[in-house]
Formats: C-alpha cells, sequence, structure tokens
C-alpha cells in the first residue's frame, strides 16, 4: 500500500527525498514549491483526507525551521508525513484552513511559539495561551527560559540533592547498587 | 460602578465568642470547587466513598460566594492566576488557601519554565501547604486537620496579612500580568 504511495508522489514531484519508509508509514522530504501541491493531491487522489498535526523543529544550527504536516488515512491505515524547510527570520507559509479548519488551531500554535505565520488563517495574531507575551517566542532555541524564569518569577530554594553513592558510601564504605554489581563493575 | 475602596480592617471580637467562631469555621469548610492544575485530579477521589471529605464537614460549592477555602492544586500559570486573585478577592472573609503539590512551595518541576509561578507566597497569602507531586487524599485530609487546628487556635490569618499588605502583593502580582483589566480590588 505505501510502496504505491511512495511512486504515486515520485512520479509527480521532482524535489522528493525520502526520510523513512517502514510498513504503513512514510516520511518525504520536499522544496517549498511543490509541497503545498503534495499536500493537497494526498488529500484529493491518495485518501490521506486526515490532517494530524503541524509541527515545527528549530533547526538553530543550519539557520532554518522544519515545518512537517502529518497527515493519515484510516481507510487503509496509513500516515504520511511531509517536510519543508522554511527560513527562521520572517517566515510565511501558506494557510490550510481554507481545506482543514482545524489546521487554524495548529498554525495559531506555532505563530505564537514559534514566530512562524501562515497568512490566510483566519484567526491570525490572536493569543492562544500566552497573555500579553513580550519576548520572542519561546519554544525557539534561542530563548533561555530558565534565565527568564529566574528574572521574572524570581529565585527560589531549591530542594537539596544527595548523590546516593557518596551518601551511602560515606557510612558503608565503598557501596555500589546491585544492578552495578551485576554488570559486574570492578570492585 | 465598582467599588473603589480598600478592604476594611476586620473587627476584634471577645475572647468566647470568637472561640465559638473558629470551631464552627474549622467544622464546616467549604471548599470552592474549582480545579486550578493537575492536582484537581486528587480532589475527586476525596469526594466519593473511599476517602470522604463530608464526613469533616468539607464540601464542594461552585461559587466564591459560598466558600471559604481556595484550593491551588499544583502549578500556577500567569493565565491563571488572574482568575485566581479575581475568585479569591470574591470570598468572603474570613479565607483560606490551601496549597498543593511542590510547584506551589519553590516551582516543582516546572521551575524552569516560562509560563508557571515559582514561589505562591508571593502573590497569594497560603495557610497550609500540602506536599507531594500529587499529594494523596489521605496527604490532603491531612492538611486539612492542620487547617482545622490553625483556625481553631487563630494561627490561620492570611486573609488578614493580605488586606493589611495589599500593596506589596499586588506589586508581585502586576509585576507579573501584564494585561489587567480587573478593578483595583474585586469585591
Amino acid at each position: 500500500m505505501i510502496d504505491r504511495v511512495m511512486k504515486e508522489l515520485e512520479g509527480r514531484f521532482s524535489s522528493l527525498e525520502l526520510v523513512r519508509e517502514m510498513h504503513n508509514y512514510l516520511h518525504v522530504y520536499l522544496d517549498r514549491g511543490e509541497v503545498m501541491e503534495a499536500i493537497l493531491n494526498a488529500r484529493t487522489l491518495l485518501g490521506f483526507r486526515t490532517l494530524q498535526l503541524i509541527s515545527v523543529v528549530d533547526r538553530m544550527e543550519e539557520n532554518r525551521f522544519q515545518l512537517t504536516w502529518i497527515l493519515e488515512n484510516y481507510t487503509d491505515s496509513l500516515v504520511l508525513l511531509v517536510s519543508a524547510d522554511y527560513p527562521r527570520e520572517n517566515c510565511s507559509v501558506p494557510s490550510l484552513s481554507a481545506v482543514w479548519p482545524a489546521a487554524s488551531a495548529f498554525e495559531r500554535e506555532l505563530f505564537e511559539m514559534y514566530g512562524v505565520s501562515f497568512p490566510g488563517n483566519p484567526r491570525e495574531g490572536e493569543d492562544f495561551i500566552l497573555e500579553g507575551w513580550k519576548e520572542i517566542p519561546p519554544m525557539r532555541r534561542d530563548f533561555d527560559t530558565e534565565e527568564y524564569s529566574m528574572r521574572v518569577y524570581g529565585e527560589r530554594q531549591p530542594r537539596k540533592h544527595t548523590d546516593p553513592r557518596q551518601y551511602i558510601g560515606e557510612i558503608v564504605g565503598e557501596w555500589k547498587t546491585p544492578m552495578g554489581r551485576m554488570r559486574g563493575e570492578e570492585e | 460602578m465598582y467599588c473603589n475602596e480598600r478592604p476594611p480592617e476586620p473587627s476584634e471580637k471577645k475572647e468566647l465568642w470568637r472561640k465559638i467562631n473558629d470551631m464552627a469555621r474549622a467544622n464546616s469548610l467549604w471548599v470552592t470547587a474549582y480545579g486550578t492544575g493537575c492536582g484537581a485530579i486528587e480532589l475527586r477521589p476525596l469526594r466519593t466513598s473511599r476517602f470522604d471529605m463530608e464526613r469533616f464537614g468539607i464540601a464542594m460549592r461552585p461559587t466564591p460566594r459560598q466558600a471559604d477555602v481556595l484550593i491551588i492544586s499544583g502549578y500556577l500559570s500567569v493565565k491563571t492566576l488572574k482568575r485566581v486573585i479575581r475568585v479569591y478577592e470574591q470570598i468572603q472573609d474570613p479565607k483560606y488557601i490551601v496549597a498543593l503539590g511542590s510547584c506551589t512551595i519553590n516551582g516543582g518541576m516546572y521551575f524552569d519554565s516560562y509560563n508557571t509561578l515559582n514561589v505562591l507566597d508571593r502573590y497569594l497569602p497560603v495557610d497550609v501547604y500540602v506536599m507531594g507531586c500529587m499529594p494523596r487524599p489521605e496527604a490532603i485530609i491531612d492538611g486539612f486537620s492542620l487547617l482545622m487546628r490553625k483556625i481553631k487556635e487563630g494561627r490561620a490569618e492570611g486573609w488578614k496579612h493580605y488586606q493589611k499588605n495589599l500593596d506589596y502583593y499586588r506589586e508581585n502580582q502586576k509585576a507579573i500580568i501584564t494585561d489587567w483589566e480587573m478593578p483595583d480590588y474585586n469585591w
């Protein structure tokens, strides 16, 4: 089943790269210009009628966002992931909320957490979870969340941590966990 | 349209009358049915027949006007804090707060989150902390027994502290809630 899907997509789109193929699961990489056509083809011709999720991976070292659309075919039990690269600054991706109304919720979340804008989304720009947020979008990897928490919510008294090996070793002498003994760590 | 005055100072009563009042309050604590965080899932078994809390006189009430106690169950995000302040200030005096879980004490599991508070005592006056993540229903009943002992001895004075030091609490609250669209005091 999944071979048929792979052949169809390979035939139509020249920039297709395979990431992973399993028994009922296919993950492909496409060019930015062809990805929308591929998603709509998968929906109308190959039976992938359900949009499960739109997700973003922040690849900061290579200075790009990798957007992934997860589509599912419930009649044949197949999963298709379609990924594309977008730039990290002023990211603008066509919106799918005219086709799938649920996509507007995923796109609002990505706008708030990563800063990816989806022109065409009817509720673009509204607050999703955070109210009155003034910093950079918080899920980006260059946002230091611990520093923000300490600065805004104040210092705290953390719990004291004791390493069991050291603590019991002081009392008993040399102490190893039972798993360590089983695995044969040196005496 | 809103009452813009500060809450008045509580009047002192005679010793015997105060003792009778405190005993009556302690034996019939009514809780606002508001589950603010993940600890709310431990409040539901409390009401059913295994860990019955009605035998202590504790009942759940739907509105804050009819309640004495507000239970802060677990982490508190900034969005929830704005609503919790409104609910807490609408509870009529005398009122008590029971804080469950380690997230209210020092941030707990979410100490480095951009959305949750670290120390609850800076924003609302807490009377009893119950340890755990989440505390079991028996631990919550133990916390309520401590609260009842404190009330009978006259030591549960969080609401008086809040009224006297309202400026301190408001300053902390407004530092993190940036879109304060509520009146100066929510009567």
